[in-house]
């Protein structure tokens, strides 16, 4: 009778257990449940892209001496920063706080009020070997945390490309997109009046400082074109006799003709590697597209057609070129093998279509589009589509690629008495800026990075 | 006479001046006490969707509060996840895909009809028919449909069975044939997923004003949404950026302040979705504190904001 009175309670106090562990369980699924519900999913989209504003106080100097150098590194930095569009820096005459130290983190909330997202704190310092120390740190004001940080040493003279590099490292850092700051521009600098007018080839900074002249403006120049190796410069130039492709060292100013052929040669421009300049030559009538090796000097036919085959220009992995020709009737853009071939139109419509360019990303095409009485400046994918005209007006010529692909420089001649000058835009149209020089420019290249 | 009218016209007038008069004095005492709700976005939804908000049914009796449950949800979210894969991929390949190609065989049967000239699906033409058949056997309950959600092979001759009524539309704008109505008919059979919740509920209800889930997200949500955007710089990302989401788990206090940091819930997978991710932690950080409407604080109180990188 006990024995049978303790096995209900066991069995009892078993289910009362279950029953227990039972609460327990629902409780979870519930409160599992509830958590799930709770945490609605709410789509933020839509906002318009806007450009990051960003505080950049002066440099720290290191030693008094060296309060100039940090004033110029700034204004350089903000300077690029604000000509990419992408950011908005923010006036120093709002800021709050007096930067005087960068090892210590500053008082965000100071930089939080003035509504600033991003802030760059740096200091330059005299080392006692006479070079220059650049150090900087980039900083999310928001949430309090360092996102860039580095320092370089170099020899004073290059201070403004120190700037350059650690603008490129904040635009990297916050744009997810590799800069393009620390890199130059070869174009034709442009003097004297319409009729008399006077072209040297010249090279400046990408923000149009540092000019220098290659040449001294007796000779017509056409066309510069860099090298990926930054150091040497193909263009084409008006001598005794017929136009002659030309290669010229920047570093060491000694200059050569590429190749030796009969009549005309023009439109160069090097092939990715460095290796090969792939140019036109005049025959008769007609012309065609030719490689010539650099080192070898052995040139190889690409095109063999009756009409006019010109301005190539390589995809960055080298496998195709674009060209523009009037086989079709009108000049229009082809691309084809690197090694010859067949080629394929990909631009189509009213309007006659040249100077193709490959961006560096290899995505688009740059071109020049002449129809309707206007030049303008545009973009299609390699295959044809998507073309889109960036900007056009009475004329517009030349584009050439950023090194990241992202932005385009073009001439641009209001028309009148006036000259050409230099403007960059934008792969999505906006953001158009004119790029100062000394006088009138034209026909822009834009050097690949320099670092 | 004169004095007659006169006496009821005076007394007309005094007792409406007076009714009047006192409706104005304390109906005005009383708007002035109103307190102002806070503005709230309104969408128009339809009867559909207002009962899918509320969980209620047009059936349902007062007495039922509870929205109605047929099947116990399930439980862990975690077994959901591996769970839902399994179950939901074959609902739906079963609907949709199968539409597609039906609607453009149809008019090839009807070759007699001239003004048809879709000819491309002409090989197609056999197994149709084949398909058509078996119409007629199904004329099943709701409970069987049910049972056949759960088993899943059966669904598939419902959607075929679904198909007919579609092309039938051309052929009776030209020739109306009142003896075939019935093939006009939606002989679809009625099927509708369990209705899942916490417990089991067997009374169809009117429903409550939140429904079963935390449906009223819509509306705090664009108030949200209405002001991190204040606050949201969003990077460009070329014109033909990648589509990018970068979603974030906050809590709020009531006073709208953040709790604590946000927590990001996506990995960054590229550069640009790194960078898209920490300029939505800058906007949500920035643009604290947030005024959402008091009454939802349980709602708002934990939740997921999710910026997305299309424009819209």
């Amino acid at each position: 009778m006990s024995k049978q009175h303790k096995l209900t309670n066991a069995t009892f106090r078993m289910g009362r257990r279950q029953f227990l562990s039972g609460l327990a369980s629902s409780g979870l699924i519930f409160s599992g449940v509830h958590h799930a519900f709770g945490q609605a999913r709410v789509p933020v989209t839509g906002g318009e892209a806007a450009p990051l504003p960003i505080a950049i106080p002066n440099f720290v100097a290191g030693s008094p001496a060296d309060a100039e150098v940090g004033v110029g590194v700034t204004q350089v930095i903000t300077n690029n920063l604000k000509r990419s569009g992408l950011f908005a820096p923010i006036d120093q005459a709002a800021y709050i706080e007096r930067i005087s130290n960068i090892d210590t983190a500053p008082q965000f909330q100071n930089w939080k009020t003035i509504s600033a997202q991003a802030l760059v704190t740096g200091r330059m310092t005299r080392q006692g070997d006479g070079r220059l120390k650049a150090e900087f740190r980039l900083w999310d004001v928001n949430t309090a945390q360092q996102l860039a940080g580095q320092q370089y040493f170099t020899s004073p003279e290059y201070w403004r490309r120190i700037a350059h590099i650690i603008s490129d490292q904040i635009y990297e850092r916050l744009t997810g997109e590799k800069g393009y700051f620390d890199s130059r521009v070869v174009f034709v600098d442009e003097t004297g009046s319409k009729e008399r007018r006077v072209k040297r080839l010249a090279l400046m900074d990408q923000d149009g400082a540092n000019v220098r002249y290659l040449t001294r403006g007796s000779d017509l120049v056409l066309t510069p074109r860099f090298s990926p190796s930054t150091q040497e410069i193909t263009y084409m130039e008006f001598g005794q006799g017929d136009p002659r492709v030309y290669l010229y060292n920047i570093e060491t100013g000694q200059r050569e003709i590429v190749g030796n052929f009969p009549g005309m040669s023009f439109a160069p421009r090097f092939s990715p590697d460095g290796q090969r300049v792939i140019m036109s030559l005049q025959q008769g009538g007609n012309s065609n597209l030719f490689v010539m090796d650099l080192r070898s000097k052995s040139t190889t036919r690409l095109t063999d057609t009756p009409a006019i085959d010109t301005s190539p220009s390589y995809a960055p992995d080298g496998t195709r070129l674009c060209f523009e020709s009037d086989r079709g009737g009108k000049p229009q853009i082809y691309v084809m093998p690197a090694t010859g071939g067949p080629a394929q139109r990909i631009s189509f419509g009213d309007a006659s279509y040249s100077t193709p360019v490959w961006s560096p990303r290899g995505d688009y095409i740059a071109f020049t589009r002449q129809g309707g009485g206007q030049f303008s400046i545009g973009i299609m994918k390699p295959d044809g589509s998507g073309e889109r005209i960036l900007t056009s007006g009475f004329h517009n010529e030349g584009p050439t690629f950023a090194p990241n692909g992202r932005v385009l420089m073009f001439f641009r001649d209001p028309g009148g008495n006036g000259g050409p000058s230099l403007f960059t835009v934008d792969i999505s149209g906006r953001n158009e800026q004119r790029v100062p020089t000394p006088g009138f420019a034209s026909d822009p290249a834009w050097s690949p990075l320099l670092s | 006479m004169k004095v007659k009218v006169d006496k009821t016209l005076v007394a007309s007038v005094a007792l409406h001046v007076l009714v009047i008069g006192w409706g104005l004095v304390s109906f005005s005492s009383r708007a002035i006490d109103q307190i102002p709700e806070e503005s709230l976005p309104v969408d128009i939804i339809s009867a559909d969707q207002l009962a899918k908000v509320t969980a209620g049914m047009k059936s349902g009796k007062k007495e039922n509060p509870k929205p109605l449950v047929e099947k116990v949800a399930e439980a862990k979210p975690v077994d959901d996840a591996v769970g839902k894969i399994t179950e939901k991929p074959p609902v739906i390949t079963e609907t949709a895909p199968p539409p597609q190609p039906k609607v453009e065989e149809k008019p090839v049967e009807k070759k007699p009809d001239p003004p048809k000239p879709v000819a491309e699906s002409k090989p197609k033409e056999e197994p149709k028919p084949i398909e058509k058949k078996p119409d007629p056997p199904k004329v099943d309950s709701i409970a069987e449909a049910l049972k056949k959600e759960e088993k899943k092979t059966p669904p598939k001759p419902q959607v075929q069975a679904a198909k007919p009524p579609e092309p039938a539309k051309p052929k009776t704008e030209r020739t109306f044939d009142q003896s075939k109505i019935a093939a006009l008919l939606d002989k679809r059979d009625p099927s509708r997923q369990a209705v899942v919740g916490e417990t089991l509920n067997s009374n169809a209800a009117l429903g409550l004003p939140k429904g079963k889930s935390a449906d009223n997200s819509a509306t705090w949500g664009a108030m949200f949404k209405d002001q991190v955007l204040r606050c949201w710089k969003k990077p460009y990302g070329g014109i033909e950026a990648q589509r990018v989401e970068a979603e974030f788990s906050i809590k709020l206090k009531k006073d709208g302040t953040l709790e604590g940091m946000p927590a990001a819930q996506t990995a960054p997978g590229g550069a640009f979705q790194r960078v898209f991710q920490e300029s939505g932690l800058r906007a949500i950080i920035e643009c604290a504190p947030y005024r959402l409407p008091p009454a939802f604080f349980d709602e708002w109180k934990d939740f997921n904001p999710v910026f997305d990188s299309r424009d819209l």
